[in-house]
């Protein structure tokens, strides 16, 4: 298409021979680019001139948050405990039904492609749900508190563990899969001999990854009424309590840093 | 014209890569380097265009001694030495084309350089070096896309587009599996002749040394220890450079013409 | 002992390890549950499931398809804005600071500081970003943009450090024996290369910043979310069905094109 309204350019060897340079796409993308920005700048009113005046605002809350009030402690241990055990036992619920879904979602072993694409569909509309939204959804039906924040995470986890599960699953080596069925097992048996091995690591290490940000999305899932350490964050936040504030980031950062080392660690010896 | 004048390389953990090198290589050769691994043939290869110092000794490209050589002289002394590499060192994400260009871009104005837009002629020259090692059909694909004899032919071409004098080959086609290793040695083996592009090729296949260079040099631990036609390699001389066994000096020391 | 009795026990013994790891996962897996509390459940959870199930399936079509300033089309133009406009922003920041963590450009010193102070960015919410920037800004997009610009930060610093690390250097030593200076290897032999890998990593990133943008509304930052939590309050679901659907396609939109163009950049 684009070739047609700008034709090749043809370059001549001195030898007689004649090169046909196809003309570069770089003009279309800058215009496009700047297109872009220029519309986004006005749809969004972002003005340099606000932002050089009144930077310092941002830095007076972060330097009221330090030092942060560390006699808040006891009151975070509770909420920022629930937050973990939140994403902890989404993530781990949500890893588990993964493996169905993405059995099912997997066009290599499952032959029924309505039932294949279906299960991909739904793991797609899940994933694109935010979190927060599923959150507060949650809370309508499953009240206040930390069992819709579970939900919330449960459903993210199921999305994402069992997008990237099944797409493994379809790049796996089928030789032994169908070594398997030859030896008689049927196609769930022969998948969980042939198939899950090659998978389960790499699994292991998505599930990891994926309790990994759930730490830090359940931080503010409380925001919305679902438990766990964001009511505080919120409380803080809508009564300037600038220094209570901080303590909670300084501890969430703290936790958020363990988490990941630990799990970085375990991930390191996984693959 | 090429000379080495009792040169000696020694790297810093006091090893003696190259010891009494003495070696004239004239305009138009097609010279190979054999020797087991970590001989020095690398070593060797690489202190003629500077890539390492020699430590004493003299080493002298057309007339200029090249441990004189500094900062800009040596850069200005590299565009006329073209070199090859077992890895083809390409940057694999852009254009066939793009690749070959930056054999220009020491000469280029600051512009030029900076915004990466190059003129008409030095595109067509490009082309020509692509069109003189057989690819001229993949100018604008990306090079990732390539097998491996045809990313060995950009580099190839890459270097001819510097208009060289001399092409230096570091194991050029050890990467490469059989077919495609005779096609670039072909390819190599055209350019001397057609070009009169002196060719020194470091190489690990015995049988492809001697079907393609005119002259064998070999190398065992930092020494040369034959250098001669091709036609007076004999197995016993193989065994001699790889072995060294003491029995077959004498046989080689009667054929050492060339020294 | 026979050799296959000693091959039997000399198979590498992980079944130690393993099991202690199962059992102290299974532990805590069985702790965390103390954090439910089924209390609150109300037992009329599942009717108002069912109605909001029925309303987000019947939207309202006329919020999705009118193109004023409340309709959905404008307020995902303005998500949009917002996350490009952030990620630009964003990316443009990370990569001084990507640089500035790489150990291998800076004393490790400043690259430890600099890590420190990219995880300490990444941790903190977006919706406390979101609260501080209405201070800057008052509410409205503006806050939003900075709000993604700030968030994107850390992660966009991290991926392309991993790029910077993962160059390959072999390039340099080819263009050292053409006879090309410091600023010419860096321009022919390195950009190139990490042109592209930064530009699929931003687009990755602006994909995840739609996602963050759509939520930042909550806290009056702009963008879709405030329309959706002020129908969800109002227990208004087919006006959530008409914004969710507007958001569900537009994202599942932008994903599909982002995978496409970067399948594109990073194997041509």
């Amino acid at each position: 298409m684009y070739d047609k309204i700008f034709p090749p350019k043809r370059i001549a060897l001195p030898n007689g021979k004649v090169v046909e340079q196809k003309r570069s796409r770089m003009p279309i993308v800058l215009v496009l680019l700047f297109l872009a920005l220029y519309y986004s700048i006005q749809f969004t009113d972002f003005e340099l001139s606000v932002l050089l005046d009144r930077w310092k605002e941002f830095f007076f809350i972060v330097f009221e948050m330090i030092p942060p009030q560390w006699d808040y402690f006891p009151h975070i241990w509770q909420p920022l405990i629930d937050t973990i055990k939140m994403s902890l036992l989404g993530s781990v619920l949500g890893s588990v039904v993964a493996i169905p879904v993405a059995y099912l979602a997997s066009s290599n072993v499952v032959k029924n492609r309505a039932l294949v694409s279906g299960t991909k569909v739904f793991l797609s509309l899940l994933r694109t749900l935010p979190t927060l939204v599923t959150a507060l959804i949650a809370t309508f039906i499953f009240g206040l508190g930390t069992l819709a924040g579970t939900v919330a995470i449960f459903i993210f986890t199921l999305a994402y563990v069992g997008k990237l599960l099944y797409e493994q699953i379809e790049n796996v080596e089928m030789g032994s899969f169908e070594a398997m069925e030859s030896l008689g097992m049927n196609r769930m048996q022969a998948f969980r001999y042939a198939i899950f091995p090659q998978v389960s690591p790499n699994f292991l290490s998505t599930a990891l990854f994926c309790f990994e940000g759930n730490v830090r999305y359940a931080a503010i899932l409380g925001y919305v009424g679902a438990g766990g350490i964001g009511l505080l964050l919120n409380e803080g936040l809508g009564w300037r309590d600038y220094p209570s504030v901080g303590m909670i980031l300084f501890m969430l950062v703290i936790t958020v840093f363990f988490i990941e080392r630990i799990s970085e660690h375990f991930r390191k010896r996984l693959i | 014209m090429i000379e080495f004048i009792h040169v000696e390389k020694i790297y810093s953990n006091k090893v003696k890569a190259l010891q009494d090198v003495n070696v004239k290589i004239d305009k138009g050769e097609f010279v190979a380097v054999i020797g087991l691994s970590g001989a020095g043939k690398s070593t060797l290869i690489r202190c003629i265009n500077r890539m390492h110092d020699i430590t004493s000794g003299k080493l002298i490209v057309d007339g200029v001694e090249v441990n004189t050589l500094k900062g800009k002289q040596i850069r200005t002394f590299r565009k006329r030495i073209g070199m090859i590499f077992q890895s083809f060192n390409l940057v694999t994400r852009t254009s066939v084309l793009k690749n070959v260009l930056v054999s220009f871009v020491p000469d280029l104005p600051f512009w030029r350089k900076v915004t990466g837009i190059f003129s008409k002629e030095h595109k067509i020259e490009a082309l020509t070096a692509l069109d003189q090692v057989g690819i001229l059909d993949k100018a604008y694909v990306r090079v990732d896309q390539l097998s491996g004899g045809q990313q060995q032919r950009v580099a190839l071409a890459r270097t001819l587009a510097q208009q060289p004098d001399i092409i230096l080959a570091d194991e050029p086609i050890a990467s490469l599996d059989p077919v495609t290793a005779k096609q670039v040695m072909d390819d190599f083996q055209r350019i001397n002749e057609e070009l009169k592009i002196s060719v020194i090729m470091n190489i690990h296949h015995v049988e492809m040394a001697l079907q393609y260079a005119e002259r064998i040099i070999g190398v065992r631990d930092g020494k040369i220890v034959f250098d001669g036609k091709t036609e007076a390699v004999t197995q016993e001389v193989l065994d001699y450079i790889y072995k060294g066994e003491r029995e077959v000096q004498q046989a080689v020391e009667g054929e050492q013409a060339y020294v | 002992m026979g050799t296959i009795e000693r091959q039997l026990y000399a198979s590498p013994n992980h079944k130690r390890y393993f099991t202690f790891i199962t059992i102290i996962l299974l532990l805590l897996f069985i702790w965390s549950f103390t954090a439910v509390n089924l209390q609150n459940v109300e037992s009329s959870g599942w009717e108002i499931a069912s109605t909001i199930i029925a309303g987000i399936f019947t939207p309202d079509l006329e919020l999705l398809l009118t193109f004023t300033t409340q309709g959905v089309p404008y307020l995902l133009l303005e998500t949009i804005a917002i996350a490009i406009l952030g990620t630009v922003i964003g990316a443009i920041l990370a990569v001084p600071l990507a640089f500035l963590s790489a150990s291998n450009v800076v004393p490790s010193p400043i690259a430890w500081l600099t890590r420190l102070l990219l995880i300490f960015i990444r941790t903190v919410p977006a919706l406390v970003y979101g609260l501080m920037f209405i201070r800057v800004t008052g509410q409205g997009p503006f806050a939003g943009v900075l709000t993604i610009a700030l968030i994107s930060i850390g992660m966009l610093a991290k991926l392309f450090v991993d790029a910077i690390e993962d160059l390959d250097t072999s390039i340099l030593e080819s263009m050292t024996s053409i006879g090309c200076t410091t600023f010419e290897k860096i321009r022919y032999g390195i950009i190139p290369q990490l042109f592209s890998m930064f530009l699929s990593i931003i687009i990755y990133r602006f994909d995840m910043n739609l996602r963050e943008a759509s939520v930042l509304g909550l806290v009056g930052a702009g963008g879709i979310g405030a329309p959706l939590i002020f129908a969800m309050s109002a227990y208004r679901w087919n006006e959530v069905g008409a914004i969710l659907i507007g958001l569900v396609v537009l994202i599942l939109v932008v994903e599909l094109g982002s995978n496409r163009i970067r399948g594109k950049l990073v194997r041509g």
